[in-house]
């Protein structure tokens, strides 16, 4: 109903854009994923900062940091394996005591501080020592045990991840929660009420009865904040991203599936709804669901509270099962984008229906996708925590992304000859290899020495592309000596990838591999995202024609 | 909605149980052949309208955005003239066998109460399992439909089981406005099975839609003013789209013109009566069958048994807790008629009153007034045989 334009959608920077430098202070091996602080010894402060929302505001907290570290929200996510001797120092940079409880570790103990109620605490100034044995894998909450309806509220929270033994890639001492390493996320929720965290920064009465929620965060982020990179540094306080990002299932080259770590360390419930596919809930507060008899107790939710205080593990996979595509396609008409409306002129829809293609998009709207993925929104289906303060689309949510199997696919956008002339075709004529085949076709020179020379030029190659393959598949009228080359914009040269003798049926060139830095082969300034791909063909004493089908490039997206 | 459209609709829409009622002999045969199911259009409008609720000021109608089921093959212009302002709360239950090809076409029709917006519309069925983006209905990461324009969404559903579907264009108002309904998915092992499996036969099906309604936004809608969610703060909890003792009226009901679909369970002793459950509203809540105990077979689409273990996952509770988002299959056994136990007698002869409801006594409440009211319905145990349920829901008059 609101006629007003999010402030939120605008501050989104292009996900493709977003770089792994990570935040200062913080090592941070991958743009997404949960980001583990390993070990068996750690040392945090209890210090107050500011985290930012989408809408602009900045909210004092306080929060556990690494000792000598930025101030950070949540605390850093202790990682370590079943069995470890866990030790964590405190200290305390606040105004007042403060303490760590960390349900489902017992027992815990401790030396130096103060007595508390929950734990021993370090007084301002001070600091204090918990020691454990981490001897059950799972999902666990840490948080303040003094004064915790302030102290809780506030920020004083993180996650520990304990590791089964020997197996860092299963969740649980079992061979049916491996997981895939690359696809583990962490979902922690949470609640902010701005009023509470602004009373406690002037001194006025702090009053958690009066507790009025308007900001809801995973990862101490709010969406679209969520799905930005770890460690970006536009979020300096907020180093953990929730952009959760998996390939379709294949039983041969993805078979396993992503784990979801959920936590809740806010003071409300939280109903999370995961658009694309169920989730498979395997844990609860680090003990997984079995039967009496020891059998998989599991079960799948496409919407599940969270109880407050609580973690579950999920397993999530998505398995693209009825395979729409071009030549698969959908089977109503799907309307030409004049007759559609996307949502603030922003979207991060393809144009395409199909996974791994892009379609016509209108030139108002920017497209954040990056090579036809698939998004799908994951939320608090509390709609009213869906939302930052007054604005909705933002709070409790991430994205869901799914890339296409095989990466990212580009086809030429325009052609060139260098040599020869045009005999019939367009670029568009190399987007498939079709049947009926479809040619783009060169006539070569008409005196020797007679040759062919063209290139393909391709557009949107994102910076940060991995994995670049070329593929090409066409036929000469005479047997000639084919080369396939790509420019190597870095030192203004082709580089050649392929040559072999070419005849009249055609032939197939799978995935040539340009070499490392592959970055060299993509345009930057005002060629940014370009890629060009040259056929050659020579040798012939008669004058020919080369002719390509299909021509494409294939990547993994950053 | 005239009585004779909705049930015209259901039964386009491939509603499973009228078909074994009047055409099982074809059905039957569809199956044994293992032909594919028949292709299924259906049509939504997206407008607006208003519902009733009591202990209102002024006894003010309560202004609502929703669906309502149109002809699937009919113009824009036909369609806005014949039924724009004419929204429904819950939308229409959607049944459709499972691996059927369904097209689904929504129609922006547009606000009669609110002529200066031109909100955009989608359909999101909730639960579908690997959706193509473009069908799951999220404006932000698919299209919209907008003012006057026509989209259709294709599904083939795999899985047997009770979904929903909503509006997903600012959602937090469009659901809570009304834009919501049930979907079921009928298994492949017959229309009278809750899932794959024989335990779960059932006799008689209820889909319940559970909601909040926070008249605030409504109100501030109908008077152009804007609503700060975070302030969410619902003064009704509703059944259907109806509060207590609305829900025991029967479906298309003359006095709820836009709040058709009932409530209210007839069923005969011995009967296995399904409970299709879910929840659109903000809050989780806590649902209770004094008298007869609720066995919960399913939850969210999918049958409550382990697909590697075989484990039965199944239970018996007296409260049922369900939160935002998610739904529940709950199969009782329709105890014996006694002329001890509270009840009463109507057109259909005597009968025993058990009393669906939410254990938090706030939300059994119309606005604070006097009396039961809120999220409550009765089901009510037959001495006297009723007809085989040729429809969710039916109620006898």
């Amino acid at each position: 109903m609101s006629s007003r334009r999010p402030r939120a959608l605008l501050l989104i920077a292009l996900i493709a854009g977003a770089c792994a430098l990570g935040g200062a202070g913080t090592a941070v091996a991958a743009p997404t994923g949960m980001v583990c602080q390993n070990g068996t010894s750690f040392d945090l402060t209890a210090r107050s900062g500011y985290v930012e929302t989408p809408d602009g505001n900045s909210v004092f907290m306080w929060g556990y940091a690494r000792t000598g570290g930025a101030f950070q929200m949540p605390g850093p996510v202790l990682c370590v394996n079943e069995g470890d001797t866990v030790t964590v120092t405190l200290h305390n940079a606040l105004a007042e005591p403060v303490s760590i409880v960390f349900p489902g570790q017992r027992p815990v103990s401790t030396g130096g501080g103060d007595p508390g109620l929950l734990a021993r605490q370090a007084p301002p100034g001070g600091q204090v020592q918990y020691s454990f044995t981490a001897d059950r894998p799972g999902t666990y909450l840490y948080e303040s045990g003094t004064d915790p309806a302030k102290q809780v509220e506030m920020g004083l929270a993180g996650v520990l991840v304990v590791r089964p033994s020997g197996h860092p890639d299963w969740a649980y001492g079992s061979a049916d929660t491996e997981f895939s390493p690359q696809r583990e996320y962490l979902i922690m929720m949470s609640e902010i009420d701005p009023d509470l965290h602004n009373a406690v920064e002037t001194g006025a009465t702090y009053d958690i009865t009066k507790l009025h929620n308007r900001y809801f965060t995973i990862n101490g982020r709010s969406f679209p904040d969520t799905i930005q990179d770890n460690g970006v540094p536009w979020l300096p306080a907020q180093p953990y991203g929730a952009l959760v990002r998996v390939k379709p299932y294949d039983a041969t080259s993805n078979p396993r599936p992503a784990l979801i770590r959920m936590v809740n360390a806010g003071l409300l419930n939280h109903p999370f709804h995961p658009h694309g596919n169920h989730l498979r809930m395997i844990a609860q507060d680090g003990r997984r669901f079995l039967t009496p008899s020891g059998g998989d107790a599991s079960s799948e939710h496409f919407g599940e509270t969270v109880p407050a205080g609580s973690t579950t593990d999920m397993l999530f996979s998505w398995t693209d099962q009825d395979k729409y595509s071009p030549t698969n396609p959908l089977p109503v008409t799907i309307p030409g984008y004049n007759n559609l409306a996307f949502k603030d002129g922003d979207t991060w829809y393809s144009g395409s229906p199909y996974l791994g293609y892009k379609g016509t998009l209108p030139a108002t709207v920017r497209s954040q996708n990056v090579c036809g993925e698939h998004y799908f929104p994951w939320h608090s289906h509390a709609l009213n925590e869906f939302t930052n303060f007054d604005a909705g689309f933002g709070g409790l949510a991430t994205l869901l992304r799914v890339d296409p199997p095989a990466g990212c696919m580009a086809v030429p956008a325009s052609t060139k000859i260098v040599t020869g002339s045009l005999k019939g075709g367009t670029y568009a004529s190399l987007a498939t290899d079709d049947s009926p085949a479809t040619y783009y076709e060169v006539n070569s020179t008409t005196v020797a020495p007679r040759r062919t020379e063209w290139y393909a030029g391709f557009t949107g190659v994102p910076a940060g592309f991995q994995n670049l393959k070329v593929s090409y598949k066409g036929r000469s009228s005479s047997s000639c000596t084919q080369t396939v080359a790509i420019w190597r914009w870095a030192t203004s040269a082709w580089v050649q990838l392929d040559t072999r003798a070419v005849g009249a049926s055609d032939v197939s060139i799978a995935n040539l591999s340009p070499p490392a830095p592959q970055s060299d082969f993509r345009g930057t300034g005002a060629s940014a995202g370009q890629v060009r791909v040259r056929i050659a063909c020579s040798g012939p004493a008669v004058s020919f024609s080369s002719s390509g089908t299909s021509m494409n490039l294939v990547y993994d997206a950053p | 909605m005239s009585p004779t459209t909705r049930r015209e609709f259901l039964q386009a829409t491939g509603l499973g149980a009228a078909g074994v009622a009047t055409g099982g002999a074809l059905l039957a045969a569809t199956r044994g052949e293992a032909l594919p199911n028949p292709k299924v259009d259906t049509a939504l409008g997206a407008t607006d309208g208003h519902m009733i609720l009591p202990n209102r000021p002024g006894d003010a109608p309560v202004y609502i955005f929703g669906f309502v089921p149109v002809p699937f093959s009919a113009s824009v212009s036909t369609l806005t003239n014949t039924y724009k302002g004419k929204a429904q709360t819950p939308a229409p239950i959607l049944a459709f066998r499972q691996d059927t090809d369904i097209s689904l076409r929504l129609t922006n029709l547009g606000l009669v109460g609110r002529p200066d917006l031109a909100d955009s519309h989608t359909v999101h069925w909730h639960g579908f399992r690997t959706p193509p983006a473009l069908t799951d209905g999220v404006p932000e990461v698919s299209v919209a439909v907008p003012l006057q324009r026509q989209f259709t969404y294709f599904y083939r559903p795999h899985d047997a089981g009770t979904y929903m579907y909503h509006c997903h264009f600012e959602d937090v108002e469009h659901v809570q406005m009304g834009m919501q309904g049930i979907v079921l998915v009928r298994p492949s092992m017959g229309d009278r099975f809750a899932y794959n499996h024989a335990s779960t036969a059932f006799d008689r099906e209820f889909a319940i839609l559970i909601d909040e309604i926070w008249t605030a936004p409504h109100d501030n809608g109908e008077q152009i003013q804007e609503t700060i969610w975070t302030d969410y703060d619902p003064d009704y909890w509703t059944l259907n789209g109806r509060v207590y003792p609305q829900t025991l009226l029967p479906n298309d009901d003359p006095s709820l013109p836009n709040q058709p679909i009932s409530s209210l369970v007839q069923c005969n002793a011995g009967d296995k009566v399904l409970l299709r459950l879910a929840n659109l509203g903000y809050e989780q809540h806590a649902l209770q069958l004094p008298g007869i105990g609720m066995k919960v077979i399913g939850q969210d689409a999918t049958l409550l048994r382990n697909a590697l273990s075989g484990a039965d996952l199944s239970y018996r509770t007296n409260t049922l807790y369900i939160g935002p988002g998610e739904a529940r299959d709950v199969l009782f056994t329709a105890p014996a008629y006694s002329s001890d136990r509270p009840g009463g007698t109507g057109s259909r002869g005597p009968y025993n009153t058990y009393l669906f409801k939410n254990r938090d006594a706030k939300k059994l409440t119309n606005a604070g007034g006097a009396g039961l009211g809120g999220m409550a319905t009765e089901v009510r145990v037959h001495q006297n045989a009723l007809p085989a349920q040729t429809t969710p829901n039916e109620t006898y008059a």
